[in-house]
């Protein structure tokens, strides 16, 4: 597995990180008898190779003996892939991404008061060889880019943060420099910044239960704490109880789990164009799949591996076992775990739809507990809706929940036009400690009775 | 292999272009970690890699490349990758505000490397599961958790004249034990020398939580008096490291001391420092610039006294790196403390501090800790793997988790005692680089913990 990685930030008009990365190695993994053994070296050689596969059968020999289940079939996976990329982001120069980066963060500190700002891009690109002796032997090579804005402003009653288009490293996808490209960061820059100062004076987001509308990075992030972690079946079947927790939902509940309303349908998708959970082949050599976990509102699926598949008597993996880098074992990750859209027209008719309520935009902070089942989150910033339109600007806005409550109370979703990913790129899961990269489509929606102001 | 790592700095050194400033870091990892669930092993991972971190200085602009390959071309490539992008900075901005690399470099000496634990010796990891799932099972319960051992080789060498290396090893075990009811308890246990772990004395400390008897009690939500075990105040530490102790996020006026410095925030029984080669905590010589670390006072008798600045963010503020670097020209997100020890009081064990509570809560560990608002060391966690109820002074029954939401310096300054022994703790490793920390800290008692409800 070879990585290149480049991120390149500005802060208040001067260069702040100008990082080039590459690494290669080769990780073999073994299973002797139930036990696995996993070496990885950064020898990318014959010699190199050999070594690791001698010290991934000395560990996992050395381990207690272990019943383990047997692996779904898996027919090998052979064949070529490379994910979407029209401009390839490491052929941009230097130049071009300061200049576009530069003119963003001159168009943030137009707005007087603005304490810190920062513009930042991103470029990651990772090439997988793969064999196993099951004949499998493929070769995959997916491209990531993106960027985003952060404007920070304080005042005598706090700081403020206002990022775009979302916070943790911006929006970012499955493609190549043409969706920084596509960004309009100098054009919303202004924006932003008027957004971050306003909020200095802006008053509290209220406490109590109110109607919430969840868009974007928020909704996605909802989706992805409450939803995509708590149907992992290595989870659910207790296998990272000590690390990242269990799960409230059990193994027997598929068909009868009620997650949420009837107009909740999720799906694992590993073939969403641009998403960051998207692949041909997982990193144990499935083909890549789109699988219902959640069919009006009743769950109906989980994320799986060969061995946690085998295990609950599931026919096939869900293709889920995902590495990051060429130094971990693959683990069950999240594909894009999308909500489905809903036939409740634009934001903008959700919006008219609704009485009073709050609009949250922007994760800032977010903890759930280890069986996925009360979460807390904190936006950037909300707005009040009165009498079906958008009102003052609120700060500080929080909300908590426990997770088939709350997606139960999803009462109205909007259409397909509004349907869109959202990346998460700090998704951490397994020891030693692996960041997954996952993108969640979502159009917004409409939540009853939240608690409002935990925070 | 300390030699191979300085070697590997020194070579690679040679190899950037020299621009205004060149340094080299060299990470150098040998690591092995076995993990288990429900009593069964279940992965293991055993890593071989270097990475050489190439940082080159242009007009107060810093530009970086690294590689873990260790041909001369590669090196070659690698500094040439850092040079450009220095050299792209300085053109596109002018002068940046990097004040140049560290010129000194005296690091101390410690003892922090352990011959048996750099054998990395897989069959002991076996050995250490087995007599944790056998403790575990004599008290009735399933064993999940981590055994690991590492050694990790740092070396700097830069155009300034810093030539450091050193080698250290670390091993950590944790143990959550879940009882059939579904009760769980933790202990772990952190160190440099896999000899000093206890894998029984950790699985039977972690069964014995898990399998108090008692239906759990539900506290209500509100403000509570607690008794926080070394593994919770540990996170409450990290937490504040991000969010108070960051040198770059307080020069931006986001830190929760900005404007703090010398005011009262905490306790008067709060002594709170960063101190790499206290007795036992996992210590360290130098940062990723190659500056010296030394002992810094955060907070001495409930008093802020300093922040941790890397070079980039020393200057920012006025000031000087404190030897907080984790990566040569500042990291993005700003520097934290690396071993934080807080000073212990005088209660003999968490027995001892509960006695003055009425009602109130005793909490093994902390989770998913996050910070919510940076300049209110607002943070948010759930308590874990052992929540107790405390009733007229008594640790009782089993409690439900819940969800602490509060500022982490009113905490601090709602501590009316702490335990007698402190305790390294460790989350074991971090994502990335192997880079084992932790903070020495003891059990202490609050007067006043806001949560906002059950969790879990």
């Amino acid at each position: 597995m070879r990585t290149r990685r480049e991120r390149v930030a500005v802060r208040d008009g001067a260069v702040e990180a100008l990082d080039r990365g590459e690494d290669e190695g080769v990780g073999v993994r073994v299973r002797v008898g139930g036990a696995w053994g996993f070496a990885a070296t950064r020898e990318s050689t014959s010699a190199g190779a050999e070594a690791a596969l001698q010290r991934a059968l000395e560990v996992a020999r050395s381990q207690p003996a272990s019943a383990g289940a047997e692996l779904a079939p898996e027919p090998p996976a052979r064949g070529e892939h490379a994910g979407p990329c029209l401009e390839n982001p490491f052929a941009v120069s230097l130049e071009d991404k300061l200049a576009l980066l530069g003119a963003a963060d001159e168009a943030l500190r137009a707005q007087p008061g603005l304490a810190v700002a920062r513009a930042e891009l991103s470029a990651l690109e990772v090439h997988t060889e793969f064999a196993s002796t099951e004949g499998g032997l493929y070769s995959q090579r997916l491209t990531e880019c993106g960027a985003g804005l952060v404007a920070t402003a304080v005042g005598e009653d706090g700081a403020q943060v206002r990022s775009w288009p979302a916070s943790h490293a911006g929006s970012v996808a499955q493609a190549g420099f043409e969706h920084v490209r596509s960004l309009d960061l100098a054009g919303t820059a202004p924006r932003v910044a008027e957004e971050v100062v306003a909020l200095l004076t802006a008053p509290d987001c209220p406490a109590g239960p109110q109607t919430l509308i969840l868009a974007g990075e928020q909704l996605g992030l909802q989706l992805h704490e409450s939803v995509g972690h708590a149907v992992e079946l290595d989870r659910v079947l207790g296998r990272e109880a000590s690390y990242a927790g269990t799960s409230f939902v059990a193994t027997d509940e598929i068909g009868s789990l009620r997650y949420g309303s009837p107009l909740m349908n999720v799906t694992a998708d590993a073939t969403s164009p641009g998403g960051l959970g998207s692949f041909r082949w997982d990193d144990e050599g499935v083909e890549g799949q789109a699988l219902p976990i959640v069919r009006e509102g009743v769950l109906r699926g989980f994320l799986s591996s060969r061995e946690t598949a085998s295990e609950i008597g599931l026919a096939r993996s869900g293709g889920c076992m995902r590495a990051d880098g060429f130094a971990r074992q693959p683990l069950v990750r999240m594909t894009n775990v999308n909500l489905e859209p809903g036939d409740a027209g634009t934001l903008e008719d959700l919006i008219a739809d609704t009485p009073n309520g709050v609009l949250l935009d922007t994760n800032r902070s977010w903890s759930i507990d280890s069986r996925r089942l009360q979460f807390q989150f904190g936006a950037e910033a909300a707005w009040e809706i009165r009498d079906g339109r958008l009102g003052r600007l609120l700060r500080n806005p929080s909300y908590a929940g426990l997770t088939p409550r709350f997606w139960g109370s999803l009462d109205a979703l909007c259409s397909a036009s509004e349907w869109q990913l959202a990346s998460v790129v700090n998704c951490g899961k397994g020891e030693p400690g692996q960041l997954a990269r996952v993108s969640h489509g979502s159009a917004p929606a409409r939540f009853r009775g939240v608690e409002m102001g935990v925070a | 292999m300390r030699r191979i790592a300085r070697d590997l700095a020194e070579r690679a050194l040679e190899a950037a272009p020299p621009g205004d400033g060149a340094l080299a870091h060299v990470e150098s990892e040998r690591s092995l970690m076995l993990r288990f669930a429900r009593s069964q092993p279940t992965q293991s991972t055993s890593v071989t890699d270097a990475r050489v971190e190439l940082a080159v200085v242009c007009d107060g602009h810093v530009g970086r490349a690294s590689t873990n390959a260790q041909d001369e071309e590669a090196l070659a490539a690698c500094g040439r990758r850092a040079a450009e992008a220095a050299e792209a900075a300085a053109r596109a901005g002018g002068p940046g505000p990097y004040p140049g690399l560290p010129t000194t470099s005296s690091p101390a000496a410690h003892d922090g490397h352990d011959p048996e634990t750099a054998r990395l010796d897989p069959a002991r990891g076996g050995a250490a599961l087995e007599a944790a799932v056998s403790a575990a099972a004599d008290r009735g319960v399933e064993a999940h958790g981590t055994w690991t051992v590492g050694e990790v080789e740092h070396a700097v060498a830069s155009s300034a004249g810093v030539l450091a290396a050193e080698r250290v090893t670390d091993a950590f075990m944790k143990v959550v034990c879940i009882a059939p009811q579904g009760r769980s308890g933790y202990a772990s246990g952190a160190t440099v020398a896999v000899g000093d772990l206890d894998p029984p004395r950790l699985a039977a400390r972690a069964a014995e939580l898990a399998a108090a008897p008692g239906e759990p009690a539900v506290l209500e939500a509100g403000e509570h008096p607690v008794v926080f075990e070394p593994a919770a105040v540990g996170e409450l530490l990290e937490l504040l490291g991000r969010c108070a102790f960051n040198g770059l996020l307080h020069a931006e006026g986001q830190g929760a001391l900005a404007g703090r410095l010398g005011t009262l925030v905490a306790a008067p029984a709060i002594n709170l420092s960063d101190s790499p080669r206290y007795g036992s905590t996992l210590p360290r010589s130098f940062d990723a610039e190659g500056m010296p670390k030394g002992p810094l006072a955060l907070i001495q008798d409930g008093v802020a006294h300093a922040v941790v600045h890397d070079t980039a963010s020393g200057a920012l503020a006025g000031g000087r790196s404190t030897g907080h670097a984790s990566a040569p020209g500042g990291d993005p997100v700003g520097p934290v403390p690396s071993n934080m020890v807080m000073v212990g009081g005088g209660a003999a064990d968490a027995a001892e501090l509960a006695l003055p509570i009425e009602r109130g809560l005793y909490v093994t560990r902390l989770w998913y800790g996050n910070v919510v608002r940076a300049d209110e060391a607002l943070v948010t966690a759930v308590t874990r793997d052992g929540t107790f109820l405390i009733e007229d002074g008594q640790i009782t029954r089993p409690a439900t988790d819940m969800r602490l939401t509060d500022g982490a310096l009113g905490i601090l300054a709602s501590v009316q005692a702490l335990g007698s022994r402190p305790e390294l703790v460790s989350d074991g490793e971090l994502y990335g680089r192997r880079y084992a920390r932790g903070s020495v800290c003891p059990p202490l008692r609050c007067g006043s913990v806001r949560f906002t409800g059950p969790a879990g």
